[in-house]
């Protein structure tokens, strides 16, 4: 019967679609109950068909649903319910996914992670602790690949997404570089640039000779990207090209090797004064492009010598440039020597911290940070949170200047000056949870309201370090 | 009481009411018993409560003890509003109604907000208030039994030219259905707002003001389907117009259908009603959908799941203001579970209603949402059969999960195998979780999820 009606509705649509009078098409078990009047008729039918559709008929999918693989859990939990409401408002309030991606670290630094209802990454949200790398290969696959949780081996491959196989990939690099060279070698044939490009910056990890022939070969990459950073990783290992030499040999030109002092002992290197715009902008560019060990050469020192006569703080952005260099090129001993010169200096530019800040260790950074906040006023809480890295615990933070900063500005007008909002923000990330404590009781006690929104990172910290149930 | 707490006096109450009218309604509402939801800051310097209003949903109220500060969602253009200075009264008077608590939500929402003022706002005008005079209560006037004739007389007057110009008004409007059916859908779709316009302005003339809405909503309910399903939902939507307007012709008096196409009626109406269906229970708010609407009105609603009983019942708490009256605070936090009175508008199957009472639950304790509809094609089918003009209809969906057809449309299927296609797109989470059961509305064909259960606990699924 339902059948019937519904097939007969179907010529009555097409009438009304185009326009005219339907009636005479109605299903016959209606026919008495449109009457004989022809307008109120089309009402009626009208009625009635728009009841019978609207009440039995349901839409049918036009071909075969598919779902997406379940979410995979985490290997750190949930965060507990009561913070969630603060998270919420936290992670909506954030400005850019560099400040979601702040929060996701610091929760995961406490032991937890994001429910997924208030925060998942998107499937290019890279520089996330390593416990979403789940979340992100699930984000980047429509059809959801579930990992196996297995060994990484040529077989198990393809049960991993790309985040998690880097991951991995890490990981045993650390445990037998060689084990993990000889799979990325099979596997870099079969796959594009971009995974070519994740694939050698993993072998960044347990850096060695023996992965010379590799990055050799990979010099002939059709991916320019891919051929830089193979140079890059054999630059760190101390192998130029030609090319290589000659850069660096127009580089040396920038600089020199002086003497200073009463007895003309100490060496430093020191840039050549330049006089035009084009100067600076080629000395940057051979800067970028360049090898450490082969300007060091061509300055005839060694690199940890080079290193080590550099003086910063004459020049921010050439400080920068010669930061990166290091980043790239240069040996971890270098890298050392030059964090170790950033954090013990008073003019140590977080802009020169940054550039050198993916070669560090997690100490290395803090104690960075620390640097930044010893040394600088306005500003420095946020580029302190910059170079940190998550939870780093600060335990004086009332005593800088930074904070001087903000709390005269709220107790002068009982409210945070628009400059202090994203200082205060950053307090509650690089806080430890005592300091956390000291900074909200010294605010409210110069009038900002305990429960004021702009102490939600300071009043998640505490939360965090109760267990949640604060 | 607050730790700490910061202290007011009924001098700075009386020196804050704007006018002695105000400070009179302040004192009616000055009692705990009017209040739910009272709470304090922990430093003392924070209070706010919720104040039953007009509406259906409370009123919000919130205050700066220290600086006078303070915020009320009811639409008075008075500042402070007799709530506030309600609020500041309680607290002078009765401090110990304030318990510590967290700092709900909205009170952090609102302190992020607001802009600091230099002390105390200044009194708007100098009219002489007296708070001694407004605690007096006002003796009760006798009313002259002729006048009371009179009024009545013109009360049932009014009522029978309404019910007139409604009857021109719906007449009008079938007439303009014929001729969209004469003139066929297809043009309809293509200029379904302006012809929809042009008879809701009709409609409003003719004092079916809630029909008229519903009608200038229409076009924007109808594209937003995909092109191939407008035709057919058209059909449903003017259909169910029919249907309206001739079950008001035959029964003029009927309040649901008066409702439908005139207006609502008012709060102590329905309180007063001793027919009206009164629930007391556990409710949880399932979702709150704030729409601005064509005609310059706000419509925010909030949708409650009540948590007793052994099948899904719902209640929909309706209130409108003027969208020039800017934005209005959200009147509950989306979970929540509290526990209260609810009264519905009479009614085929109630569900529009009214928040009568309400006390929060400590946060811990969580209750369960009820069984779900084991079939819901049948569950949706009975309301359309006995409110054959509904527009949405709540269900609680049983054991299902989302789905995609070919061309990347969402459904929800249930395990059993039914699927039913979803307004949007929803949020990416809840594509990779079993939904243990989920809480929707059924709308023009589609289902727009509200929350759901998962293995992952409550999700909320929309907005």
């Amino acid at each position: 019967m339902a059948e019937a009606i519904l097939d007969a509705i179907g010529p009555a649509l097409v009438r009304w679609t185009m326009g005219g009078a339907a009636a005479p098409l109605a299903p016959a078990a209606w026919a008495t109950a449109l009457g004989t009047d022809p307008a109120d008729a089309e009402l009626r039918l009208l009625a009635l068909s728009g009841h019978f559709l609207g009440s039995f008929v349901v839409p049918m999918a036009s071909g075969a649903l598919v779902d997406r693989a379940d979410l995979p859990r985490l290997a750190l939990p949930t965060v507990p319910a009561r913070p969630r409401p603060l998270l919420r408002r936290l992670l909506n309030g954030a400005q850019s996914g560099r400040q979601r991606q702040v929060i996701a670290a610091f929760v995961a630094a406490r032991g937890w992670t994001l429910h997924p209802a208030d925060w998942l990454p998107g499937a290019n949200d890279d520089a996330l602790p390593d416990v979403y790398a789940p979340w992100l290969d699930w984000a980047a696959s429509d059809a959801g690949r579930q990992a196996s949780g297995g060994a990484l081996t040529a077989e198990s491959w393809d049960d991993f997404g790309p985040a998690a196989r880097a991951l991995l990939l890490v990981e045993m690099r650390r445990r037998d570089p060689a084990a993990a060279r000889e799979l990325i070698a099979a596997r870099l044939a079969g796959t594009d640039a971009e995974g070519r490009l994740r694939l050698v910056l993993a072998l960044a990890t347990g850096l060695g000779s023996d992965d010379r022939p590799l990055f050799e070969a990979l010099a002939a990459d059709r991916a320019p990207r891919v051929k830089a950073q193979a140079a890059a990783l054999l630059a760190r290992l101390g192998v130029g090209g030609d090319d290589a030499t000659e850069a660096a040999a127009e580089l040396a030109g920038y600089f020199d090797v002086q003497t200073k002092g009463l007895l003309r002992r100490t060496r430093v290197v020191v840039a050549q004064p330049l006089k035009t715009a084009a100067q600076v902008q080629r000395r940057a560019q051979l800067l970028q492009g360049g090898d450490f060990a082969a300007l060091a050469a061509a300055l005839a020192l060694a690199p940890v010598d080079l290193a080590t006569l550099w003086v910063f703080g004459s020049n921010a952005a050439l400080d920068a440039g010669f930061a990166g260099l290091a980043e790239r090129s240069a040996g971890d001993d270098v890298v050392d020597i030059l964090c170790t010169a950033l954090a013990g200096t008073a003019a140590g530019d977080p802009v020169v911290m940054q550039a050198l800040r993916p070669r560090l260790a997690p100490a290395q950074c803090r104690a960075l940070a620390a640097a930044v906040l010893r040394t600088r006023g306005a500003g420095a809480l946020t580029a302190a949170l910059d170079i940190a890295g998550p939870d780093p615990r600060f335990d004086d933070l009332v005593g800088t200047t930074a904070f001087a900063e903000i709390h005269k500005a709220v107790a002068d007008s009982e409210r945070p000056t628009p400059a202090a909002i994203p200082e205060l923000w950053a307090l509650g990330w690089l806080a430890s949870p005592a300091a956390a404590r000291a900074v909200r009781d010294r605010l409210v006690a110069a009038g900002l309201a305990a429960a004021d929104p702009r102490l939600d990172s300071i009043r998640l910290n505490i939360m965090l370090d109760e267990g949640g149930s604060s | 009481m607050c730790r700490g707490a910061m202290a007011i006096d009924l001098a700075t109450v009386e020196r804050l009411a704007p006018d002695q009218s105000a400070l009179k309604a302040a004192a009616g509402l000055a009692k705990p018993g009017k209040w739910s939801g009272l709470g304090g800051a922990a430093d003392g310097r924070l209070i706010w409560g919720e104040c039953a209003g007009s509406g259906a949903n409370p009123y919000r109220v919130v205050a700066d003890l220290e600086d006078h500060g303070n915020k009320c969602s009811c639409p008075s253009r008075k500042f402070p509003c007799k709530h506030v200075l309600a609020l500041f009264w309680l607290s002078a008077t009765a401090g110990a109604a304030f318990p510590v608590a967290d700092v709900p939500e909205w009170v952090g929402d609102w302190l992020g907000r607001r802009r600091k003022i230099g002390g105390a706002p200044a009194p708007v005008a100098a009219a002489p208030k007296d708070i001694a005079t407004a605690e007096q209560a006002t003796p009760a006037t006798v009313e002259d039994p002729r006048a009371a004739e009179r009024r009545e007389a013109a009360t049932a007057r009014r009522a029978e030219d309404t019910d007139r110009a409604i009857a021109e008004a719906l007449d009008a409007l079938e007439q303009w259905i014929g001729d969209q059916l004469r003139l066929g859908l297809a043009a309809f779709l293509d200029d379904a707002t302006a012809r929809c316009r042009r008879i809701a302005a009709r409609l409003v003339d003719g004092k079916a003001s809630t029909l008229a809405g519903r009608i200038d909503e229409l076009p924007s309910r109808l594209l937003a389907l995909p092109a191939g399903d407008r035709t057919r939902s058209a059909v449903v939507e003017l259909g169910r117009l029919v249907c309206l307007a001739r079950a008001w012709r035959s029964d003029p008096r009927d309040p649901e259908l008066r409702r439908a196409i005139g207006s609502a009626e008012s709060r102590e109406a329905v309180l007063a009603d001793p027919d009206a269906i009164r629930v007391t229970t556990l409710w949880e708010v399932l979702a709150e959908q704030v729409q601005t609407r064509r005609d310059g009105l706000v419509a925010q609603t909030t949708w409650l799941l009540a948590l007793g009983g052994d099948t899904p019942r719902f209640a929909m708490l309706v209130d409108y203001f003027p969208a020039s009256a800017g934005r209005r605070g959200s009147v509950f936090a989306p979970g929540e579970q509290f526990a209260g009175e609810v009264v519905f508008y009479p009614s085929r199957t109630p569900l529009r209603a009214l928040l009568a009472s309400r006390e929060p639950l400590p946060v811990d304790e969580r209750h369960a949402w009820p069984a779900a509809d084991d079939d819901i094609t049948v569950a949706l089918a009975a309301v359309q059969l006995a409110e054959p003009w509904r527009l949405d209809t709540p269900v609680l969906l049983p054991a299902g999960r989302i789905g995609f057809d070919p061309a990347g449309k969402a459904w929800w299927r249930a395990g059993t195998g039914t699927a039913l296609p979803l307004a949007g797109t929803p949020a990416a989470a809840i594509a990779g979780m079993r939904l243990d059961s989920a809480a929707a509305l059924w709308s023009t064909g589609r289902l727009e999820l509200l929350a759901a259960q998962t293995g992952w606990g409550r999700i909320d699924a929309h907005g």
